[in-house]
């Protein structure tokens, strides 16, 4: 019988699917079955998060997947919650396939297998964890929006509106869209990040103790830094924003691939 | 009895002919009082626009209503009905149904998703009722094509994409600025076109507005119409500084807005998006504008561009909302036939509970000794008897009405069951 996590996983490629048919076809019922099935998989995740965590006594932070695995879900519940409030019913179809990304990455190693460094089991280290997903789940809709602002943008300034531009929303909201999510993501990362460090000059001795991971997220916490400050101090917004948040994210999860992939503290 | 809507529109007649035909509300009610009065037809709604001619009824024999309205018609206009013959087409039951809802639902518009075509047909449909010439088939049918109209309007995006450069303008600088509310707006020079845009915008919550005109007295002239404030020719590049939206219609013979001059200005903006609506010909704004970071600069021939793209969008929609009118027509249509089977199936069941009971009563009058519980098993009994003998035939009933064979065998269950009267009495 198949897990509950790969039922969630079949649930959000299907959805991924209903999205982008939607994008295209634009049959409201598409849209409205697509969410069913998004928000099934969502709570079928959630079942599986439950009941990792109850058969392993602690939340499943443990190791880098299924955190990863945990952050994709509080992206999925962000990105549900952001449809609704901003009426961006495409967003699915931008949100998903980095969600499908991210869970497939986790999938090769399956919920609470992974065996935990002694070092790691530390409620310090499930607090470093959280903040850091919620980060990574804020910064996935981050993304999305930044992607959705340069296909719309590149629809008006061609002036020959295709089948996204009916349905994207306008330039303003894009942009508040990934400014909010940014001020959203960027707290939690830097606390994240902060606490991360922390924890590894005690352990370890040093701040970077040859983690991939932690070099990596240095570079992608500086990106988004730029982009906040650009933001806010010089009044950036629009292309140049959007460009920075694609980079940054870029950054993310090439800090993610070096932690599951490549050998390092944060590695199973 | 046959549904049928005929007539004559856009598609089969010329405007000649067509503005010759229509007819003003008060002949309406005349022409429907008169068609009635010959017999010819049951029920009666006229439809009379600048598009269309129609008549939508219900009688025995369709082609002698048709002959009878257009006749009477003909004669109002003092015309002669044989020079009408070939443009009129008469379309029957199930193509009647479609057509109507098609008709309201704007799908058989001369402009797919114009919105003004349903008041129209709610209007002719008020008259008739008013007239007493609409009875329960034309009742529910119209019901139904308003429902059906609405349902389309609201689940398709058919009349959603504008069709006019004033209204094109209006939602391409929503798709840049997320609603219009507070957004302050240039007026520059004072063609009527560009009046018309700055008007629809202010319509939309867009203001401050802005008027710049060379001639001072037409600035302020302008800008009194609108609600807006004149602003000084020369002050034209702090203006544009303050605004988020402008729009040109000039007749200078060279571009007043220039790239350098738009370079600066948003240099002083930082990346707050400006939005230009260039209506006039030759253009006001520089084309290189466009290339410009944050501005959107739209001249006429990409308004047009943009209205072609809209109306290829309205198509698109136009075939989903076909798709839900067939399925509306069908329904109807089923609810139609039970319609006309469900005076049948009443009196079936009166019939019989009039036997019962009188049987009953009867059995009961001979057995003046019965306990309650005798009497209460034989009141069950012939219940229970009565309503497996009833179950086959109204189901059948049913089946064929929906089949669209419902008349023969009303017929039958009419004669079978001794129930009088004819069997499609409605």
């Amino acid at each position: 019988m198949p897990g509950l996590f790969t039922l969630a996983v079949i649930a959000y490629v299907c959805a991924t699917g209903l999205a982008f048919a939607y994008l295209i076809q634009r049959e409201e019922l598409v849209y409205r079955i697509g969410s069913v099935v998004a928000l099934g998989g969502w709570v079928l995740h959630g079942l599986a998060i439950v009941k990792a965590g109850v058969e392993m006594g602690r939340p499943p932070l443990g190791t880098l997947s299924d955190a990863v695995s945990v952050a994709v879900w509080v992206a999925v519940g962000l990105m549900m919650w952001v449809e609704r409030q901003y009426g961006v019913k495409v967003l699915g179809a931008f949100v998903l396939p980095v969600v499908l990304m991210l869970s497939v990455s986790s999938v090769a190693r399956p919920l609470g297998l992974g065996p935990i460094d002694r070092a790691l089991s530390s409620a310090w280290l499930t607090v470093h964890i959280a903040l850091a997903l919620v980060g990574i789940a804020a910064f996935v809709l981050n993304f999305a929006g930044a992607i959705m602002y340069l296909l719309q943008e590149r629809q008006l300034k061609g002036k020959r509106p295709g089948a996204v531009y009916y349905r994207l929303p306008a330039l303003a909201t894009l942009d508040r869209l990934t400014y909010r999510t940014l001020a959203l993501g960027f707290p939690f990362l830097t606390t994240a990040i902060i606490l991360g460090s922390l924890w590894a000059s005690t352990a370890w001795g040093s701040v970077f103790a040859y983690d991939p991971l932690a070099l990596f997220s240095f570079v992608a916490w500086a990106i988004y830094a730029a982009t906040l400050a650009g933001r806010t101090a010089a009044g950036w917004r629009g292309r140049r924003a959007a460009y920075f948040s694609i980079i940054g994210f870029a950054a993310l999860v090439l800090t993610l691939g070096a932690g599951l992939f490549l050998p390092g503290r944060h590695g199973s | 009895m046959t549904l049928f809507a005929c007539g004559l529109s856009h598609r089969t007649a010329p405007v000649e002919l067509r503005e010759q035909l229509a007819v003003d509300e008060d002949k309406l009610r005349e022409l429907l009082r008169d068609i009635q009065a010959t017999g010819a037809v049951a029920e009666t709604v006229i439809l009379s626009t600048c598009n269309r001619v129609e008549v939508y009824g219900v009688a025995d024999v369709a082609g002698e209503a048709r002959t009878v309205a257009f006749g009477h018609l003909c004669r109002h206009r003092g015309m002669v009905p044989a020079g009408l013959e070939p443009y009129l087409y008469m379309h029957l039951d199930g193509d009647a149904v479609r057509h109507v809802f098609r008709v309201a639902a704007s799908l058989d518009s001369m402009m797919v998703g114009e919105p003004q075509i349903l008041g129209q047909v709610k209007d002719a449909f008020a008259l008739a009722q008013s007239c007493e010439t609409v009875g329960p088939t034309l009742h529910s049918l119209f019901t139904q094509a308003f429902a059906v109209a609405k349902r389309v309007r609201t689940e398709t995006d058919i009349g959603r994409h504008a069709v006019s450069v004033s209204f094109a303008a209006v939602e391409l600088a929503k798709k840049i600025f997320d609603g219009l509310r507070g957004r302050a707006v240039l007026l520059l020079g004072a063609g009527k076109m560009g009046e018309l845009a700055a008007r629809q915008l202010v319509e939309h919550g867009a203001f401050p507005i802005y008027v710049v005109n060379r001639t001072w007295s037409r600035a302020q002239e302008l800008a009194r119409s609108l609600s807006g404030s004149p602003v000084p020719f020369d002050e034209l590049a702090t203006a544009l500084g303050a605004v988020d939206i402008v729009i040109t219609s000039t007749g200078a013979a060279a571009p007043i807005v220039t790239r350098p001059m738009i370079g600066q200005v948003m240099q002083a903006r930082g990346a707050r998006p400006l939005f230009f609506i260039d209506i006039a010909v030759p253009r006001d704004v520089e084309p290189a504008v466009g290339e410009l970071a944050d501005v959107y600069c739209y001249d006429i021939d990409d308004l047009r561009q943009v209205i072609d793209a809209n109306l290829r969008e309205r198509a698109r929609e136009a075939d989903r909302a076909e798709v839900l009118v067939d399925r509306e027509v069908s329904k109807f249509l089923v609810r139609l036939g039970d319609a006309e089977v469900i005076p049948t199936i009443v009196s079936l069941r009166e019939r019989l509970e009039a036997i019962r009971s009188g049987e009953v009563r009867k059995a009961l009058a001979r057995l003046p000794d019965a306990p309650p519980d005798t009497r209460e098993a034989m009141e069950a009994l012939s219940l229970a008897i009565v309503n497996k003998i009833l179950h086959a035939p109204i189901t059948k009933l049913r089946e064929s009405s929906r089949a669209g064979a419902g008349r023969s065998w009303l017929q039958l269950v009419h004669e079978l069951f001794g129930l009088g009267g004819r069997g499609d009495k409605a």
